[in-house]
Order: C-alpha cells, then structure tokens, then sequence
C-alpha cells in the first residue's frame, strides 16, 4: 500500500492507495469530497474526541502516538503509552495504529493494547540493515496478533 | 470564453502578514487588481484552506482567486484555477486531475519552460524575474528582451513578474506582455487601492 502524507492533490496524481492527514492538514471530510471511494484516508488525531469525530467524519484508519518517546519529530509531543492506543481502541471501531519510537523489541505490547499494525520511520531507515530491521519487526507484530 | 487576469497580486507574508493579506487584497481589487494569487509555502493544508475560503468568500468573483502550488486546496477552496512552481506537480498530471475547471498558471524562467508550459496544457505563463527584485535578491533581471522572447514563443498570455512598478507595467506590456503580477509594489505601499489603480491606469485597463 503506497500512502501519501498531507498532499491530497500529490496522492491522486500518483494514483496512490491511501492519504495520510495529520490535524493540521486538510479535513477528513474534505478529503474525502476529492478522493471519493477510491482511496482511504488514514487520520492523526490529537485527542480522544478528535479520534472518535475522524471516524464519524470518515476516516478509514487512525495513527495514534507518539507510543513511545520519539527523536523523529520535534512537534510529535510526549509519549502517550500503550495505554492511549488501548483507550482509542475501544473507542473506535476502525483500525489504530501505533506510531512513535517503535521498534522489534517494544512492537509487541502495541499490538496487545488493540492496535491492528505500526508505523515506524528510524527503527527502519536508520538501521544498518533496513531488511533485517524490517523483517524483526514484522516478526514482532505477527507474534503479538496471533497471540490474541 | 474565460478571460485571463491581467493584473495579477501575489501574497507574500514576508511583506504582508497572512491574517492581513484578504484586506489589503480587496483593496487592491478595487484599485483594478484582477487576480490574487495565496501563495504561502510553509502554512499548514488545513491553515491555507482557511485563507482561500475567507477569500474567495469576500472576493465574490470581482477577481480570480489562484492558490499557487496546491491544487487539492484550490478545488476545495472553490478557487478559479492553481499557479504552479518549477517544483510544483508537472502541469500536465494537473490537467488530468481538473479537466477544463480550473484555469492553470505557470511560473517560467526561460523560453524552454514557456513552450513546454503551453505544449503541457497552462493556460498562462508567468514569467520573470524581468527587473532586479528585493524578492530575488543578487539575481539580476532579465530585461525587457526577456518577455519580448516568451511573447513571441508562446501564443498564451504572459504574464511578467519581477521588480514591475506602473511605468515598467506600461514598458512590459509594450513588450508583448499580456499582464504583470506585482508583490511589494502593491504590498509594501500604503494604500494598495491607488497602488493597483497606478498599474491598472499604465497598462490601460482602467474600470
């Protein structure tokens, strides 16, 4: 699945799969008038309230972090746990996934909390070996979701 | 038959804060300003839509509203077409997207981009820097031989930029220059109603 982040306009003209708004990005629902059907929309929201109105306004998937402290993003904001991911999970019925400091050994507890999947940039991009990396990670999750 | 804007202003918040630029853009309108351009690369999505709301809200069509870069916010926005930059999305990817609804302006540096902007499907060109500019500071202009190149390659409108106060307006548009777009000539002056109505007089286009 190819995902563009922020640039509606940049994902049709890819023809990508999904568009990813953050909250200051365009609206869910405004999106959603340019992209109709064909592409889904995943939404970061900064609150509880925010999560359960993107997926009453649409949204396919939510991001949700930062799980763990983060060195990635400078405006990310402190680390809100598992325990968010758990929270935002049994409020909302389409799938959260797990964002921020996550790597092979911390994915697990992640997925345990509700989440359907992660999202990671350095665990991946800066390590020396971004299969080996990829492939531990992906380990991680299956392990966890087919323990539940 | 949509006609192109020949009096082009262009938001820079470097010389006009963003929550002031809708006042000063209808004043500019009334002094005979035909297109305002929001072009503002480092507000968030969800900020820029805001702005060309308000806009197109107040301008109720007395001129065209272009959103340059972002034509996702554009088609939202109800805007009357995109301007896009040399990094911008490739014209032609544009065109596919809007089809006929939005007009599209290119920036262009040189007779290559102008013909390839045409050839891509633009409805305009806006091509400079012609005079030296604060805005592109040690870049010096590229002369009035510049556009007489461009209007001579392309037979869509050009629309010149850089460094074009009204007696220039008059001088480029001799030069085969369908309209100008100006920044801090209308901008950075204290009254943009008599600024814009300067150009608009130069280049005979007076309402």
């Amino acid at each position: 699945m190819f995902v563009v982040n922020d640039r509606v306009d940049l994902a049709l003209t890819l023809d990508a799969d999904a568009v990813h708004l953050g909250d200051e990005d365009l609206p869910v629902p405004e999106a959603r008038r340019i992209v109709g059907d064909r592409m889904v929309i995943g939404y970061s929201p900064a609150t509880l309230v925010d999560a359960i109105q993107g997926e009453r306004l649409g949204a396919d998937y939510l991001g949700v972090g930062p799980v763990y402290g983060t060195s990635t993003k400078s405006d990310a904001g402190e680390a809100v746990g598992t325990r968010r991911i758990a929270i935002v999970c049994r409020s909302v019925s389409i799938p959260v996934v797990g964002i921020g400091g996550i790597n092979a050994a911390n994915a697990g507890p992640v997925i345990d909390a509700g989440a359907a999947g992660v999202a990671v940039i350095s665990s991946v991009v800066a390590a020396d070996d971004i299969r080996e990396a990829t492939l531990a990670l992906t380990r991680a999750v299956q392990s966890a979701t087919s323990a539940e | 038959m949509i006609t192109i804007p020949r009096l082009h202003l262009i938001s820079d918040s470097r010389l006009c804060p963003l929550d002031q630029f809708a006042v000063v853009a209808m004043r500019a309108v009334d002094g005979g300003v035909d297109a305002v351009h929001v072009r503002e690369r480092t507000v968030s999505s969800g900020q820029l839509l805001d702005v060309a709301l308000d806009l197109r809200d107040r301008l109720q069509g007395r001129a065209k509203l272009f959103i340059n870069d972002r034509v996702d916010v554009a088609l939202l926005s109800g805007a009357n077409g995109v301007e896009l930059g040399e990094d911008s999305l490739p014209v032609s990817g544009v065109r596919t997207l809007i089809h006929a609804r939005l007009l599209v302006g290119r920036s262009v540096h040189s007779i290559d981009g102008a013909t390839r902007a045409e050839a891509d499907g633009a409805d305009f060109v806006i091509a400079g820097h012609v005079y030296e500019t604060a805005s592109k500071q040690r870049q010096p202009g590229r002369g009035l031989a510049f556009v007489e190149a461009i209007a001579g390659a392309v037979s869509i409108p050009v629309i010149a930029i850089g460094g074009i106060t009204p007696s220039r307006a008059r001088e480029v548009v001799n030069a085969g220059a369908y309209g100008v777009a100006v920044l801090s000539g209308i901008l950075a002056a204290d009254d943009a109603r008599s600024a814009a109505r300067n150009y608009a007089e130069a280049m005979g286009i007076g309402r």
